[in-house]
């Protein structure tokens, strides 16, 4: 009973022992660094499933990955949107030559693509309001 | 009071949205549509509650009543988010930092 109850943690812990000992230098970083979102937005989010904690610093690195969650999935979407524009662009370059600035509008057609790769399915809604 | 937490989850909201706003021009994209910012906004705002929800659920399984580094480590760990290069990512020049709201 006892031995499981200490064993299960440790197990998760032995494969990232080296990102945890970085990650625990890191969190002491954070001290005074302010992530784009702020901590009381982060912190009611938090707040609202039951999580609650006095140390700021957790609330930051929480922020700060959710932030870089996004910004992978962007980028992937901004590859696509390049590939797609990069594609058309080539088929109306008989037409239209010189260089035309370029300006990526990210849309679902992008998006989807992208969340696809990290498992996540999004499907276009029939209305959105 | 009901209109008041309206618009207190209006503004939170608003933050996010502003958030992924940022998120998106720093990657580079010029504008977005409405759908694609809201989706992001909703993962945001859910990627939040989950990694509280389970970041809870690990603090308790071990008896802790306030969670500690582990804790959220192993919530964002299980939930297959990538940490590496999240020093680097904390680091990047280009970063905006969104003003809090007044309370």
């Amino acid at each position: 009973m006892q031995m499981s109850r200490i064993g299960s943690p440790s197990v998760g812990m032995d494969e990232d022992s080296g990102a945890g000992h970085a990650l625990s230098d890191f969190l002491l970083q954070l001290e005074n660094y302010n992530p784009s979102i702020p901590d009381s937005v982060v912190a009611y989010y938090l707040n609202m499933s039951g999580f609650e904690s006095q140390d700021p610093r957790l609330i930051r690195l929480i922020a700060l990955a959710s932030q870089k969650f996004l910004s992978d999935i962007v980028n992937d979407a901004l590859q696509h949107c390049k590939m797609r524009t990069s594609s058309q662009m080539t088929q109306s370059s008989k037409n239209q030559k010189g260089p035309k600035e370029k300006k990526y509008v990210m849309t679902m057609d992008d998006l989807a693509p992208a969340l696809q790769e990290y498992g996540i399915t999004a499907k276009k809604p029939h209305y959105f309001v | 009071i009901l209109e008041k937490t309206e618009s207190g989850s209006d503004a939170r909201r608003r933050i996010l949205n502003i958030a992924v706003s940022t998120i998106l021009l720093e990657a580079g994209f010029d504008a977005a549509d409405k759908m694609s910012l809201e989706t992001l906004t909703e993962m945001l705002q859910c990627f939040l509650s989950e990694v509280g929800n389970s970041a809870k659920g690990y603090c308790e399984l071990s008896g802790r009543v306030e969670p500690v580094l582990g804790d959220v480590m192993m919530a964002l760990l299980n939930m297959g988010i990538n940490l590496h290069g999240l020093e680097q990512y904390a680091a990047r020049p280009n970063r905006h930092v969104i003003q809090p709201p007044q309370q």
